[in-house]
Formats: structure tokens, C-alpha cells, sequence
């Protein structure tokens, strides 16, 4: 069974071929460039153009995304001015019962199959601070992506990473990146999740998770010999359950 | 059916006040140059997170350091579970626990906190309310009507209910986009930007009603003070 390494997408020398979503939350500059650089297509979902603008102040022709899309709600004029006289394809998607974000998706698988590209993860920054609401709306976008790709969908934000699991198939998730933090957490966010798993501290054996019972969080890897790796870590379930893990400080 | 409103809490004072572990050394830091006049009734935790020099001064200045060692409870939620007992041995009459915190930082922390409200449901029947930055959240629990005021005058623009745990079959009023006895639920239906209803400027707003069959958490917006 073939293995995912989360924090992969962060390694300049990281094997995945990646797109990159960028959503309305101040974006971590340590993260960008390693994952702008290596991403195939870069687009922006609304209030997340404002963010690039800023942090590429000085020299923005170098840093334009593929497409920006949204209700253009939360993108200020002078940015939405900025791509657009610069090409940027400018995608409105009216306020329907969709996110910007999960519209953003939607576009960029579609880029994915019109190219033919090969990918192998969508990486996104944002979406896991903020408005507490706007957080939920991130999960709840991991949800429908599920439905929209077999492409996992990677959430990073400050010193957090979230990946919705899949029910119905053994994830191995290659831990050994050299840039995991000393946290992880499966949290059956949705429903009671019958969860088995091997190679964290406190592992589950066939049990149940579920709020109000049983939620693992603040967990972490087990021991292991330092001369070998982590052996990867791999989670069975039977209902899609939220992976997440800390970051090292890069 | 008794109301409840959310930011009320916003205004008067606490009868208790506590930290859980590491929020010593927050309340610490803020209250630099007149610390004596905010001391908590009590501080709890594994104490991994408190830094020495904030222990040692709460300890010096006689507040109630109570270690509450690793389990498999949170530290949030040992807190509450000693909140709940000082409360009944000092015979209080209390509407709400309000918690500072809990909706922002490490993802797995924010997820806790959620937990955390799941227990609580089992510890008592008072409302725990959590503030952060400009969200607060509160879990409904099943099986009555909620009536949400929402007119303090603190409400900002949007609400939302989500079904975290499982789904949940929900009627609302005094919404944008109301539920008539709908299902929420991850990857079917979840309420975020959700806002009130319109209303007369000269009256105030209807309060927000929710039915639910299973916990939902409601969270909404706090205007800037």
C-alpha cells in the first residue's frame, strides 16, 4: 500500500508534485516559498490574493497566482486591480452554498485533468485559524473534496497540519520527514469513527472515536530506535476521520 | 423558556476565576505592573506548560495550585470539573462558565476544547462558553429548545451551527438561512456565514431558536470592543 508522507510538501527536496491553494489567513512565509516553488498550479481563493499581494511586496510579477477565485467579497480593489492587469484569471464564483475554498478546489481539479498534469497532493495554507466558523467551513471543504478527487488535501496553518482519512482503506502515513512536530490527533470530526492504528504512542485497537467518548488528541509517535526511522504510521477507519500533527519550527 | 444570551457575559464580573496551567502565564503577562489585584481563585494542571517564574509568584501570593496530572482529561477539563465542585461548596448561584481561549492555536488544542464541551454536558447543566479572538462557541445540547438572545448590542455579523460530532436534526428560527427539521451533518449540510434575520432597527432582534437532536455547537461572531 502505497505510503503519504504529510509533511512531504514542505521538504524542497520532497518527492510530491503538488498544487497550491492559498486562502484569507496571514500566510506563514516559511511555508511559502518552498510550496509556491514547487507547485504546479497556484490560485488564490478571494481574501487569500490579499495576503500574496502583501507578502510579495517588491516583487509580485514573480509570485502571480494561476487564478483567483471567489465572490470577491474580501479581495480589495487595488489587488483585484493588480491581477487582473497582470492576467491573473480572475474566476468569480457567487455566493452559492459552497466556500470560496471548496470552489477553488472544484477549478483546480478541473486545471489538473485540462493539463493532464500528474499530482499528487493539493496543499493548502490557511483555513485552520480565524474566525471560528471559517474553520469549521475548512473541514467541512475536506469533506466535499473527498467526493470531488482521490487527490488528498492537505491543510497547513502556523504550526498545524490537517488531512481528512479516507474510510475504507489502510493509510500509512510516512512520519519521517524530519519536520514532524512532537503532536498528532485523529478526531472523528462528523461521526463515530471504528478506528485501528499502529505506530503512535497511544494507539487504537479497533475502538471507537467519538466526541463526548473518546477523541485522541495531544497524542504522538512511538519510540523508536534513532539509527531507523519512524515506522509509518497507519490508521484504519471506517468513517472519514481528521488526521492533524504539529510542525517543527522550520 | 428561559433565554440565554451568549455575550452577556461580556459585561458583569466572575465570582471564580481560574487558569488552566499555561493560561497563568497569559494572565500573567497581561496584568504586568498591578498583578496583585488579579489573582485567580485557582490554578490547575500537569503544570508542563506554566513557566516557573509565573508558578512561583501565584504560589507565593497564596493562590490554589492544584496539580492535576496527565490522564486522559484535559487540563481544560479538569478545570471545570473543579470549577463545578468549588461552586457547589461555595453554594453559588452561577448562569454560565465562561472560558477565555480555546479557539485558536494548535489544531489538535482547538479540537480538545471541543471535547472538552462534550464533557462538560455531562458534569452540569450551566452553559461553558468559549471566547477567542472574535468567535465564541457553546455546545446545545439535545433534546429542548434553545432561545438565544442576540441583541447585547456585542453580536457581530455571522453565526453558525455545526453538527461536530454526529449529525443532527435541526429546526431554527430567527436566522438568514433557517432549518426546518433538517439534517446538518459533515459532507451534507454544515451552517457557517450564516447571519440573523432582518429587523425593525427600532425593535430589537427575536431571539435565535434551535432545536437539536444531538449536540450542535453554535458559534458566532463578537463585534470589536
Amino acid at each position: 500500500m502505497d505510503e503519504f508522507a504529510p509533511l512531504d510538501c514542505l521538504l524542497p527536496s520532497g518527492k510530491q508534485k503538488i498544487c497550491l491553494v492559498i486562502l484569507n489567513q496571514p500566510i506563514d512565509e516559511r511555508y511559502f516559498h518552498v510550496l509556491w516553488s514547487k507547485a504546479k498550479i497556484r490560485a488564490c481563493a478571494d481574501g487569500g490574493a490579499n495576503h500574496l499581494y502583501r507578502l510579495t511586496e517588491g516583487r509580485r510579477e514573480s509570485f502571480l497566482p494561476d487564478y483567483i477565485n471567489g465572490d470577491f467579497d474580501s479581495i480589495l480593489p487595488e489587488v483585484k486591480a493588480f491581477y487582473t492587469q497582470k492576467k491573473c484569471k480572475l474566476m468569480e464564483t457567487p455566493d452559492q452554498d459552497l466556500t470560496d475554498f471548496t470552489k477553488c478546489l472544484a477549478i483546480m481539479v478541473e486545471e489538473i485533468k485540462a493539463q493532464k498534469l500528474q499530482i499528487d497532493t493539493i496543499v493548502t495554507l490557511g483555513g485552520l485559524g480565524g474566525r471560528f466558523d471559517q474553520i469549521m467551513a475548512t473541514l467541512e471543504t475536506l469533506f466535499h473534496a473527498q467526493k470531488m478527487t482521490d487527490l488528498p488535501v492537505v491543510v497547513l496553518q502556523d504550526r498545524s497540519l490537517a488531512v481528512l482519512l479516507q474510510e475504507g482503506r489502510q493509510h500509512h502515513l510516512n512520519v519521517n520527514t524530519g519536520l514532524e512536530g512532537k503532536w498528532c490527533s485523529l478526531v472523528p470530526v462528523g461521526s463515530t469513527c471504528l478506528t485501528t492504528t499502529s505506530g503512535l504512542k497511544w494507539n487504537l485497537d479497533n475502538q471507537v472515536l467519538a466526541f463526548g467518548q473518546l477523541v485522541s488528541t495531544s497524542n504522538t509517535y512511538e519510540d523508536h530506535d534513532p539509527k531507523g526511522g519512524r515506522k509509518p504510521v497507519t490508521v484504519t477507519t471506517d468513517k472519514p476521520l481528521l488526521w492533524s500533527m504539529g510542525i517543527k519550527p522550520l
